[in-house]
């Protein structure tokens, strides 16, 4: 009697499209419709993952295009454990190479975002450092302080006005605009919801700096030296305010 | 008391939360959960504090020829430490394969040797765990032959070799009889009625491929004929916690309430009965 793996290599090889693996164990009266049934809920399972976690691509595109396309994608790379949650780390990458999606060129910046606002939803807790507790450090002691991200910060620069155009799409405007001005997205969850809001070049390299384990006034100098007319209070206050630093030990 | 419960639905959190009715619990897959951090995570502890909570596994994998995989036993005990579930369920079904997940609930043949490695699976959950677990009955759409025992006496064997209890779900009975031609009467009145710690309520829909299968869709309301079995199956066991499952074309809350009332309603003279 072939054991309990045999019966596996078989089924799952039956669904790929191999029916007569299968036979051995199939009843005379098994039809086709058992199959499809248990392939059609694997593919439903997936593509309704991925049309939760790319809601933006799925807007872009239209729920025929998109049901298309992710299906193709589960087949390529099916999920690898049983929760949904996070599935299509890499979507955006395999729509990079989906060739219908080559007329669509921001398609994969989109892609790109969602998962940047999936990671931010689920990433852990933790408490974010609020402007009260930065007022009572001391100046010199603040400028030495090496500040860490909140573990749900997440943001991409890119050269193009795509975080505005996600942003667009994702509050469900239509009649988008791809503006060549260079911008980045911000996505963090240090009070509760999800916030993303566009930023600009030096937030984003004083965000990397503080990423990079260097101190504030190293960071401050950073983005100094590269956006000379940067105003560095109003940034640093917006980010602050935004919850993406974590909670100093003191 | 726990009477009749509800799938819980992120849109329908906050009334879940203010929601009054007497005896109602919800069940949630824990695999939604499984998150480092989050707002589901935060609404499901609000909610919590008021109502009692039952997790619902689909994705253990338990008649699979594998070990339950342990990061993701791992992750369900954290959450069952969490949120102290009142009952903690999983299925008589497979999805994982070498390394690879399949969203599905999967049949194999029912064989001494996979009521060998099913009962050291359960083992290794309740063992895991540290608490009883029940194991649900699936909806079967296949005829597969080289079967050693029937799905009854399979789980019977379980109930005994690994002391879990039964999860009956009324619906998947229905749906499976009529898709592999048994009676589903004959189904329920033979399942051990002290084994049973909860039962499943869900609709289910005709195959838009266009076969005679029905399909458990989780996306439409009870079907008569599983209200039928259920009330067949309440006279015979006795009261037990029932769940209005819906998972697909989700409506309101109140009217999912309206079919948990139901059930609660139909609990109500037989909870009277059993205390008499
Ligand atoms: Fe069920």
């Amino acid at each position: 009697m072939p054991e309990l793996l045999d019966f596996q290599d078989a089924f799952v090889a039956a669904l790929g499209g191999e029916r007569s693996a299968l036979s051995p164990w199939l009843a005379p009266d098994a039809g086709e419709a058992g199959l499809s049934v248990y392939r059609n809920t694997i593919a439903k399972g997936c593509v309704d993952a991925l049309a939760a976690n790319f809601p933006t691509v799925l807007s872009m595109v239209g729920e025929d295009w998109f049901r298309a396309a992710a299906a193709l994608f589960a087949r390529e790379a099916p999920p690898t454990g049983a929760t949904l949650l996070d599935y299509g780390k890499d979507f955006p990458a395999w729509l990079e190479r989906f060739p219908p999606a080559q007329d669509l060129p921001y398609l994969v910046g989109v892609a790109h975002l969602d998962r940047l606002w999936t990671e931010a939803l689920f990433a852990a807790e933790a408490a974010a450092l609020t402007a009260g507790a930065l007022a009572a450090l001391p100046p010199e002691a603040l400028a030495e302080t090496r500040l860490a991200l909140h573990p749900s910060v997440r943001f991409a620069a890119f050269d193009a006005g795509l975080p505005s155009l996600w942003s667009s799409a994702r509050a469900g405007h239509d009649g988008l605009e791809l503006s060549d001005q260079a911008e980045a997205l911000l996505c963090v969850r240090a009070h509760g919801a999800v916030r993303h809001r566009v930023i600009g070049e030096a937030e984003t390299e004083f965000l990397r700096a503080c990423r990079e384990g260097q101190t504030t006034a190293q960071a401050a100098e950073r983005v100094l030296t590269a956006h000379p007319a940067a105003d560095l209070a109003p940034l640093f206050a917006g980010l602050i305010a935004d919850g993406v630093f974590l909670d100093i030990d003191r | 008391m726990i009477t009749a419960g509800l799938g819980l639905k992120p849109q329908h959190y906050d009334e879940a939360l203010t929601c009054d009715a007497e005896g109602l619990w919800f069940e949630v897959h824990p695999e939604n959960y499984m998150s480092a951090g989050g707002p589901r995570l935060a609404a499901l502890e609000a909610i919590r504090e008021r109502r009692p909570l039952s997790l619902h596994g689909v994705g253990l994998s338990l008649a699979a020829d594998a070990d339950p995989d342990r990061e993701h036993l791992a992750a369900l005990k954290r959450l069952v430490d969490r949120f102290e579930p009142f009952v903690v369920s999983e299925h008589l079904a497979w999805s994982t394969h070498r390394g690879q997940h399949q969203p599905d609930l999967l049949p194999f043949p029912r064989t001494h040797a996979a009521l060998a490695r099913i009962a050291a699976n359960v083992g290794r959950m309740q063992d895991a765990l540290g608490r009883k677990v029940l194991i649900e009955n699936p909806s079967l759409y296949l005829p597969l032959t080289g079967h050693d025992l029937d799905e009854v006496d399979f789980l019977k064997a379980l109930v005994a070799q690994t002391g879990c209890g039964l999860l009956v779900d009324v619906n998947n009975v229905f749906v499976s009889a009529s898709n592999l031609g048994y009676r589903a009467e004959t189904y329920l009145d033979a399942l051990p009625a002290e084994a049973i710690g909860e039962i499943h309520l869900a609709g289910h829909a005709p195959d838009e491929g266009g076969s005679d299968l029905l399909i458990d869709t989780h996306g439409a309301p009870v079907a008569e004929p599983v209200w039928t079995l259920y009330r067949r199956l309440i006279d015979r066991i006795g009261p037990r916690p029932t769940l209005i499952e819906r998972d697909d074309d989700i409506p309101d809350f109140a009217t999912l309430m309206a079919e948990r009332d139901r059930a609660a309603a139909m609990l109500e003279p037989v909870l009277e009965k059993a205390h008499a």
